[in-house]
């Protein structure tokens, strides 16, 4: 496999991101369209059913920086969310308490990043957990 | 990173030993299928004495897929948006493997010449195109002179 560059792949996920291919639980696209260097993203988490975050919606600013792929982007939520990988007082996902961050691989997508951060608000010991009131924000 | 098809290098070489006037590729010594392109704004239209840079990428599939191709200098023009990204059949549906990098960068040259505000990307750009040529045409020359100067 040879490694497309990091623009080409910001395309693609942006295409996919627009035509909407990827599931309904999240969604993400371009915070300014006219920057061509494609940096700054908005994201979307719907909560998953049957746990606190149910019906919610959460908003995600993610930042592709000039190593991405390569290095994973930075994802901060803009919602406030009581999670263990959150850091409370910023919003930012905390890297080495987030899997799918300290262990990224080149193949992951920012939809890896949404969807992997769903499956957190649902896992056993997060989906019971207090959540702040609904539509605050850090 | 696996080895790279002979076609790849023959191309390659090609484009350096017989180059396309007014175009230049040249692929980074990191990645073989990623090249760093220039193309000289073609002489009459708006774009006429200025340089835009592109980048072009040769995914896994090529020949069998067509190239990646993308504008990094800002240019106004109905067929190429806000990103860089290029309207051209031959990019899309009408790609095939007959076609080469080289007859690839001529067809965005000749673009260049030849906007078709009918089959627009950027939408915007295409409307202005439509209603007011001269003035379209006017401002694709001042945004040469602003961002794709030699």
């Amino acid at each position: 496999m040879s490694k497309i560059p990091r623009s080409f792949r910001l395309l693609e996920e942006l295409e996919n991101g627009e035509k909407g291919l990827g599931p309904e639980s999240c969604s993400y696209g371009l915070a300014d369209a006219d920057d061509n260097t494609m940096t700054n993203w908005n994201g979307t988490i719907l909560g998953p059913p049957h746990s606190n975050h149910e019906n919610r919606i959460y908003s995600l600013a993610i930042e592709c920086g000039p190593e991405y792929p390569d290095q994973p982007p930075k994802v901060k939520f803009i919602s406030k969310v009581n999670l263990p990988c959150v850091d409370q007082n910023t919003g930012d996902v905390i890297v080495k308490d987030f899997h799918t961050l300290s262990g990224w691989k080149r193949s992951y997508s920012m939809q890896t990043v949404l969807l992997d951060l769903r499956k957190e608000m649902a896992t056993p010991s997060n989906k019971k957990l207090p959540q702040p009131k609904e539509g605050s924000t850090f | 990173m696996a080895s790279l098809p002979k076609r790849i290098i023959k191309e390659t070489e090609r484009l350096v030993t017989d180059p396309v006037p007014g175009i230049t590729a040249e692929p980074h010594d990191d990645n073989l299928r990623y090249f760093k392109v220039t193309i000289e704004g073609p002489a009459g239209s708006p774009y006429e004495n200025g340089l835009f840079n592109l980048e072009l990428y040769l995914p896994d599939d090529y020949p069998m897929e067509a190239p990646k191709v993308r504008f990094l200098t800002k240019i106004y023009h109905p067929n190429i948006d806000r990103l860089g990204r290029i309207c051209l059949d031959i990019l899309k549906t009408n790609w095939s493997p007959a076609l080469q990098i080289r007859t690839v960068l001529l067809s965005v040259q000749a673009l260049l010449a030849s906007p078709n505000p009918n089959d627009p990307l950027a939408n915007d750009v295409a409307e202005d195109w439509i209603k007011n040529e001269q003035g379209a045409k006017a401002k694709a020359k001042e945004w040469t002179a602003l961002y794709a100067k030699k």
